[in-house]
């Protein structure tokens, strides 16, 4: 299988202070990948690092075995990430966040008509249908929706993206449990039959220990170091448990 | 440092210890001398003159103003906005990491607000000659440029997250930037844009220097003959333009952000902007003022070198910028700490209702008729600048405060209010609280106006650079204008980059941006 | 679809009122006009309709559009003069020399009868015990009071006044508060002095005699303390192009019509009653040399 990302020895550096110290993993092409750690563990700036927004203070990241840094912006479009605070525009409606995924690909122009407008409705409504939202949201404002409807409303944006790896960070945090779980299933199935190309490589950190059997592999961070690095098949409830002590 | 445990709540009070030495020497100076002229003054109101040719002469003044307000508005909102895109941080440290570009903007952007629109005018009527683009112009240069600072701090506080967030999916520079930037944007140039309007209305009384009319014409001439009824002829006039206009915007404003997905009425913005443009060159036709005329350019003198050097020995300098400072502060001071202060102590919706009717009586008064009606009753002192200027100000800080508190939710001040705190308290905290750092920052761009209003100002006499410049500019002295000029502009960076600081500080308390992310 | 029909409506009106403006432009180039103007020391009321009678008068007589300029600023008209914006100008003695130094060549036409010998009067409040003034060297009892001037480019309220109290020895330092004052007008300084706020002024002397007559002044509160010496003051002064502008002879054409105004005629009769003088009599630029060389003096003219 291909390696996709490379992240060798980076360190981040915050007032003198490592928030991550000396990590190297890769993650390969269909890996489904689970970030584990206590709060304060180092996971955002580890997922900071890995997507590119935040460059490290030691050590290199490199995307297809070229640097991160120095990709360009058509490699940057198959990166996606699902942030914690979402990051979608409030003051646009659903339709203009969905699209603003694919900004990417497209000229500045594209983007004006995106913003006095609805363009290219129907890929909108493929992304919305995917990530589990009616069509009929396509005109409302992101600040009518309720807090599970912003969350798919991100993940459609992520999907029109067509992203190849993408990076979620504690997506279910701020969920209830049943809806959470929705969501995540939703964001890991692997439907073959969809009109629209679904990525298939995740690094995703979560919560939750009891999810992990929807994943392939675990990284477990504690004070800024990678302590855990394994199969899901391999890994025993002693070792998890160890990370949250 | 004792200074950072003040929050920003605290500096909106701040300023108003400067009532208390205007006061006392106020106060000390005060006699009943003046009492039958203000008497007549006020009396005035009641009767304005309602001959024909005083009426006539009013109205079409009155009509040259909105018209020429009209088009100087919305050339200075449009250049504004522009400029204040290529004067941001953002715009730079978005597509190159070049911000030193976007800070040399920043600060080349202080000369055109240094200086008033008088100013302004007598310098290009050398130029340009007494042709309506120049009353156009000197309007334009520093309200653009005002506009422009505003935008480019609105574009600089916004949350970068989500432009982060577009940039990291590989969008454009500016796609990421337009598509994050103007749904911030554009509101605020909406409700900005309104504000700046009356500004420029009230602005546009200074036409009257330039040959041009104007209901500033008949202000100034009756002030200076002082026939208090035909001055309360225009008077009324305005304040009835400035009172339809509030309300007007106030209702457009209300009803553009009650549509669902306002953003999309961008489509129409450059066909609102050309019907204005033309709206308002059709109506100066009809009132005999034609654009299309060319221009016609004069030599003008340059000082020498030496002579600047002879200037800058001849002037007391020291005392003139002593003097300039501490009228603009204490104006400023007065201009700043009142309103949050009388809107604290009117605790009923009528209260406030007159309240908001006395800051459009002040903003309504110009400078030097305050200055007049003040020293009536007082004798000649620096306080009685301070309060004319301070006065006038306080009317367009009062309105602004009171708008954006109005368009804040009640949630928070019924909060404190249900825990058995009084009214004053909960509006202190549920109200005022969440304003403070945007007062504050709207408080920064009125110092500067402040500044150069200290220009317009000059019946209590020989009172600091702006006294000196009339003098000076009066004298034809351009070597000396160009010291004095120059001195304002100085003092104007001095001031904004202090501002600047303190905003920045306070911005930095709230939201701790301890990792510098790439954009 | 709604948004469609807006669009094309806004298309609509914006075509609309471009072509009216196109078409329907007038073309104000093809005919000279001269353009009047005055420095602002009149009310507007008394101005306008000054101002317009003037106009008319002087069209019918010269054959000419003539069209008044009001500019609200000392230093304004006098720069509309420099750049040719102003044809002829109502000047005070001060901005007249100023104005004509800055443009070489330009002709003083007239001045009112009152004029030729001008003069300031100085106002005290009665609380000030200030004693009229005998001689010029009485002024130093001003010393330490509150003083204002009328406007900073003002004749009489301004520069005549500075000269005198200079060659009686007091500086502008010498008055109360290191500072005088700058009233903005003749009118002001009155109603400030008769307020007390300042304890003396200077004004125009016809202003202060106009304003007696009025009524206006309290004489249990203001006292006139001095009648200056006499200077001249007012002033036509004319642009030096006016003959290849509008033909030969035009400027003295343009200086008879304005000597020549009688209280015969009703209309003539008002623009003199407003204007305050019995009749325009010739004027000459020697006539303000003395005030050029004043200005010169006290930093008025570089």
């Amino acid at each position: 299988m291909k390696t996709l990302l490379e992240v060798k020895g980076v360190s981040v550096i915050n007032k003198d202070k490592y928030r991550i110290k000396n990590i190297t993993f890769s993650i390969k092409e269909g890996e489904r990948i689970a970030l584990l750690g206590k709060s304060g563990a180092g996971k955002s700036s580890l997922l900071s690092v890995s997507n590119g927004s935040l460059p490290p203070s030691e050590g290199s990241v490199k995307w297809k075995g070229e640097s991160l840094k120095s990709i360009s912006r058509k490699q940057s479009t198959k990166i996606a990430t699902l942030w914690q605070d979402l990051r979608i525009i409030e003051e646009l409606n659903v339709a203009q966040n969905v699209n603003s995924g694919a900004l990417g690909r497209n000229n500045f122009f594209w983007g004006l008509r995106n913003l006095i407008g609805i363009i290219e409705k129907s890929e909108c409504i493929n992304c919305l249908s995917a990530a589990g939202l009616p069509h009929e949201l396509i005109a409302s404002q992101i600040s009518n929706l309720s807090g599970g409807q912003k969350q798919r409303v991100a993940i459609a944006r992520l999907l029109r993206q067509e992203a190849e790896l993408v990076f979620a960070d504690e997506p279910l945090s701020s969920l209830d449990p049943l809806i959470a779980k929705d969501i995540l299933m939703l964001f890991l199935a692997r439907s073959e039959n969809n009109i629209i190309s679904i990525p298939q490589t995740y690094l995703i950190s979560i919560h939750q220990p009891e999810l992990i059997k929807h994943f392939t592999r675990v990284i477990g961070l504690k004070n800024g170091e990678i302590v855990i690095n394994k199969y899901t098949n391999e890994l025993n409830s002693y070792e998890i448990d160890s990370l949250y002590r | 440092m004792r200074f950072k445990t003040l929050n920003p709540i605290a500096f909106t009070f701040i300023p108003t210890l400067a009532i208390l030495p205007v006061a006392i020497q106020f106060f000390k100076g005060m006699h009943l001398g003046g009492v039958q002229i203000i008497y007549e003054f006020l009396i005035s109101s009641l009767t304005p003159s309602l001959n024909t040719l005083v009426v006539q002469s009013a109205w079409e003044g009155i009509q040259i103003t909105i018209a020429i307000a009209l088009l100087s508005w919305i050339v200075s909102i449009l250049v504004g906005i522009f400029l204040g895109i290529i004067s941001s941080d953002i715009l730079w440290l978005t597509i190159g990491k070049h911000i030193w570009i976007g800070k040399a903007f920043r600060r080349i952007l202080a000369i055109p607000r240094a200086l008033h629109e008088v100013v302004w005018g007598l310098l290009l009527l050398q130029v340009l000659g007494l042709t309506p683009w120049v009353a156009i112009i000197s309007l334009v240069i520093p309200y653009s440029s005002l506009t422009s600072r505003v935008i480019a701090n609105q574009l600089d506080t916004v949350d970068r997250k989500n432009l982060i967030a577009l940039r990291q999916t590989g969008a454009s520079a500016i796609s990421s930037l337009a598509t994050t930037m103007s749904p911030v944007l554009f509101p605020f140039v909406i409700s900005y844009g309104g504000y700046r309007l009356e500004c420029a209305i009230r602005g546009a009384t200074i036409l009257g220097v330039f040959g041009l009319g104007g209901i500033g014409t008949e202000l100034q001439l009756s002030l200076r003959s002082l026939q208090f009824h035909e001055m309360w002829t225009s008077l009324w006039m305005l304040a009835i333009v400035m009172l339809v206009l509030e309300k007007s915007l106030d209702w457009g404003r209300r009803s553009i952000f009650a549509i669902e997905g306002y953003t999309s009425i961008f489509l129409y913005m450059p066909f609102l902007v050309s019907v204005i443009i033309v709206i308002s060159f059709t109506w100066l036709h009809y009132l005999d003022i034609n654009l299309f005329e060319s221009l016609r350019f004069h030599s003008i003198y340059w000082p020498s070198l030496q002579d600047l050097y002879s200037a800058f020995t001849g002037l007391p300098i020291v005392k003139l910028i002593i003097t300039t400072c501490l009228l603009t502060l204490l104006s400023g001071g007065i201009a700043i700490g009142l309103p949050p202060l009388l809107l604290l102590i009117t605790n009923n919706a009528i209260a406030k209702e007159i309240l908001s009717l006395f800051w459009l009586f002040l903003r309504l008064i110009p400078p030097p008729l305050a200055a007049l009606i003040f020293i009536l009753f007082t004798t000649p002192s620096i306080s009685v600048a301070a309060l004319a200027l301070g006065f006038h100000n306080m009317g367009v800080m009062g309105r602004i405060l009171k708008e954006n508190l109005d368009m804040r939710s009640d949630y928070l001040y019924n909060a404190i209010n249900s825990t058995g705190a009084s009214n004053n308290i909960s509006w202190l905290y549920g109200k005022l609280s969440l304003e403070s750092k945007k007062y504050l920052a709207f408080a920064s761009y009125r110092i500067d106006v402040v500044l150069r209003e200290t220009a317009v100002i000059g019946v209590v006499g020989g009172m600091g650079l702006g006294w000196q410049l009339q003098e000076s500019l009066s004298s034809f002295y351009w070597a000396e204008v160009v010291v004095i000029t120059t001195l304002f502009i100085i003092l104007t960076l001095i001031g904004e980059s202090i501002s600047d600081k303190a905003r920045r500080y306070w911005q930095k308390n709230t939201s701790d941006f301890s990792l510098k992310p790439s954009l | 679809m709604k948004r469609k029909v807006f669009l094309k409506l806004f298309n609509l009106i914006t075509f609309l009122l471009i072509s009216h403006l196109l078409i329907n432009n007038k073309t104000v180039f093809a005919s000279e006009f001269l353009t009047i103007s005055a420095i602002p020391d009149q009310k507007p009321e008394k101005l306008n309709r000054l101002y317009n009678l003037l106009c008319d008068e002087l069209s019918e007589k010269l054959g000419t559009e003539v069209v008044y300029k009001p500019v609200t600023n000392y230093p304004a008209s006098v720069s509309g003069f420099r750049t040719g914006d102003l044809d002829l100008v109502w000047f005070g003695g001060l901005t007249g020399v100023q104005a004509r130094i800055q443009k070489p060549g330009s002709k003083v036409i007239a001045q009112r009868d009152i004029d030729a010998k001008f003069h300031s009067i100085f106002i005290a409040n009665t609380n000030s015990k200030i004693t009229s003034i005998k001689t010029l060297s009485d002024l130093n009892s001003l010393k330490g009071k509150r003083f204002t001037f009328g406007s900073e480019s003002s004749t009489s309220g301004r520069l005549m006044p500075q000269y005198f109290l200079q060659k009686a020895g007091i500086k502008l330092t010498d008055f109360k508060g290191k500072v005088t004052g700058f009233s903005g007008s003749h009118d002001a300084t009155l109603a400030l002095v008769q307020s007390g706020s300042f304890e003396v002024g200077v004004l125009n002397e016809q202003v202060w005699l106009s304003s007696i007559q009025k009524g206006k002044v309290d004489f249990s509160k203001t006292k006139a303390i001095w009648r200056s010496p006499a200077y001249a003051d007012y002033h036509w002064l004319a642009q030096p192009n006016l003959d290849n502008r509008f033909g030969n002879g035009f400027t003295e054409k343009l200086t008879k019509t304005i000597i020549g105004l009688t209280k015969e005629s009703p209309r003539q009769r008002k623009i003199l009653d407003l204007f305050g003088a019995e009749k325009f009599i010739s004027a000459n630029e020697n006539d303000y040399n003395s005030i050029e060389d004043i200005a010169r003096k006290l930093g008025k003219l570089k």
